[in-house]
């Protein structure tokens, strides 16, 4: 059978058509990404493992620099001067520093996040505390007492969304068009269309490419709002062009909908979609390299990492939109992937509705 | 196989694990008439269908479709107008909307389209409500709405599963009228019911039990096979007398509490019996294809 776009058109005519009318899950396509922002922007921004210390020594402070030095959740980043330290801070690559002097010990404090600037003071000031007690036991002359002095950085604000910005506009699209696809092939299956399908000149090719192109209109406008969201509100950067972040965006929701549609075979209902959340979308979110970086993964399960498309696609979208890449940039290995990812999944898929003929 | 049949099966069979749903099963549907399929929950008639547009594999035998060997029988799907018992509409569209989502599937756009909707929405009723969501229909017009959605490409061959549940008498008779106008422009139309009466409208009637062709032929053949004849009641002046003489002429003869009832052995015998007594009153009692079906399954 020849396929036909006319009929593929038809059948991304109807979707629309469909999508248009449930304005529940438009409003959940549009607002759906703005809590989860929220959400994740500020519940997260307080990150505690992994905390980096700037240090900038200048001496007579030996026993306070080792118990710094020693703490296993501190990264020491060892600075030349206090204005590296503040500048390092305020754009959000320190969380914290100490200041070392013979008179004074100066702590700098991420502002932005009171949790680490606390933990940061209580670890220099039981460091001085153990440092006098010390040289006390040492039998030395104690000399005037150095001050330790706090001081706040107000710096970059929800320095994670940053990171975490980008990855979150390829989540949300992969989360709601793979719910939403699996669930409009589900009623395809118990309305009997597919069925009247099978026994229409409309091949399964024309019927997920309409599927897809149909989808692809509500993807957009998922991905423009969210995208303006994330750099509107929550002022991450846009360094890259939006049209490209645009177009990783539709080749991943691309590829969640061949998805949906596949795993759209292995439920009987609606219901049972939702069971694939944590099967499907929960590995992808853990695996993909956004709240734990890829090198943090066990490396036997990296190679997982690697088969999951919003691994690339969040590296894709960051490299967009946080170092300016362009597409030539991010067309391998990231675009192929995503793109490989998709060409397996339509396959599957339409060879899996084919399965339908007893 | 010649060209006459629509379609032509020759021992076809197909179980489900260890279950025959269809057993040696041979029947051949004319083209341009009206052919019903009975038979109880079961018998087959949906698995029969849905092998005809290859929706399922058959075990063994030959069929044909149309002239073309089973096998082939996506090539003209767009010959053929399914409707299953699931109605195959989507009820967050409206009834125009799903109507052109079936017309672009079969190619049909602009004035031809235009031209296939109003007629099809005219003849199901549904003209007025063609603005209407779907699925804010009645059961009966969701019906309506599905055949007509399944006619919209003209199909030669129209399989119809149990097409007229939910639809009210009148309204039938428009579908039955329109089933008509169709086989008379050379279509076949196929159809299940469970609705005796509907049987008899068709040209022909196949009843199936436990996959096979219990009974075949046109709806008087089959009451003809089942020993059911239709019988003339008379009132008459002188019941016992001409009752002799009735049966002096070759009749079979009942008298039931001084009513003459006269087996016919067809309608052309009224007037012969007429021709002998002069009732005073008569009356003619069709007899009814379910009891024909009743009594062929019970002889099988």
């Amino acid at each position: 059978m020849s396929h036909s776009p006319e009929r593929a058109g038809v059948v991304a005519l109807r979707v629309i058509r469909q999508l248009k009318r449930d304005r529940r899950t438009i409003g959940l396509i549009v607002f759906a990404p703005i809590v989860l922002m929220i959400l994740f922007g500020y519940a997260l921004s307080g990150d505690m493992s992994g905390v980096t210390l700037g240090l900038v020594d200048g001496g007579g402070h030996a026993g306070l620099r080792s118990h710094l030095e020693s703490i296993q959740d501190f990264d020491v980043l060892y600075l030349g001067s206090e204005s590296d330290a503040e500048r390092l801070i305020s754009e959000g690559q320190l969380d914290g520093a100490a200041v070392l002097g013979p008179d004074e010990v100066q702590v700098l404090l991420d502002a932005s996040s009171l949790q680490i600037a606390g933990a940061i003071a209580a670890a220099v000031q039981a460091g001085a505390a153990k440092e006098r007690a010390g040289l006390e036991t040492a039998g030395r002359q104690l000399g005037e007492e150095s001050a330790i002095v706090m001081r706040y950085i107000f710096g970059y604000d929800l320095e994670m969304m940053d990171t975490v910005g980008p990855a979150i506009l390829g989540l949300v699209v992969f989360f709601f068009t793979f719910i939403n696809a699996a669930i409009a092939f589900i009623r395809e299956r118990s309305q009997g269309t597919l069925e009247k399908f099978m026994v229409s000149p409309l091949s399964r090719v024309e019927m997920v490419s309409g599927y897809v192109l149909g989808f692809s209109l509500f993807t957009l406008l998922q991905s423009a709002t969210t995208l303006f969201v994330v750099t509107a509100l929550f002022k991450v950067p846009l360094r890259g062009s939006a049209l490209t972040a645009l177009a990783v965006v539709l080749l991943l929701g691309a590829g969640a909908l061949v998805l949906g549609c596949f795993f759209s075979n292995f439920a009987r209902s609606e219901f049972q979609v939702v069971q694939f959340i944590p099967l499907i979308i929960t590995p992808q979110i853990v695996l993909c390299g956004i709240w734990w970086p890829l090198q943090s993964v066990p490396e036997f399960i990296r190679p997982f990492s690697y088969m999951l498309p919003l691994t690339y696609a969040a590296h894709a979208l960051r490299a967009v939109m946080l170092k300016g890449a362009g597409i030539g940039d991010i067309l391998y290995p990231d675009l192929l992937a995503l793109g490989i990812f998709f060409l397996i999944f339509f396959a599957a898929a339409t060879l899996m509705l084919r399965r339908e003929v007893g | 196989m010649g060209m006459q049949s629509a379609i032509s099966a020759r021992g076809v069979t197909k179980s489900f694990g260890r279950q025959r749903v269809l057993d040696n099963l041979t029947v051949d549907i004319p083209s341009g008439v009206t052919y019903c399929l009975l038979g109880p929950n079961g018998s087959g008639k949906t698995t029969f269908i849905r092998a005809i547009v290859r929706l399922l594999h058959l075990d063994g035998g030959e069929m044909s479709v149309l002239g073309r060997p089973v096998s082939e029988v996506d090539k003209i799907y767009s010959q053929i107008g399914y409707m299953t018992q699931h109605k195959a509409l989507y009820p967050d569209l409206t009834v125009q909307e799903n109507m052109e989502f079936y017309a672009g599937l079969y190619g049909l756009y602009k004035q031809q389209r235009v031209a296939r909707l109003d007629e099809l929405l005219r003849m199901v009723d549904l003209l007025e409500h063609r603005g209407r969501l779907a699925g804010a229909l009645s059961g009966g017009m969701y019906q309506r709405l599905s055949l007509a959605c399944t006619l919209i490409h003209e199909p030669k061959l129209l399989l119809l599963d149990e097409p007229t549940v939910g639809v009210d008498p009148r309204l039938r008779q428009t579908f039955w009228d329109y089933f008509e106008r169709l086989t008379q422009e050379g279509k076949t139309v196929l159809i299940t019911t469970h609705l005796m009466d509907e049987a008899e409208k068709c040209q022909m009637v196949g009843y199936m039990r436990a996959g096979r062709m219990a009974a075949e032929g046109t709806p008087e053949e089959i009451l003809r096979l089942a020993g059911l004849r239709p019988i003339l009641r008379l009132w008459l002046a002188e019941p016992e007398r001409d009752a002799a003489l009735l049966r002096a002429e070759g009749y079979e003869i009942d008298v039931v509490g001084g009513v003459v009832l006269v087996r016919l052995e067809g309608h052309a015998q009224i007037k012969e019996v007429l021709s002998n007594v002069s009732p005073l009153d008569m009356r003619l009692a069709e007899p009814k294809l379910e009891e024909a079906f009743l009594r062929l399954s019970e002889a099988a």
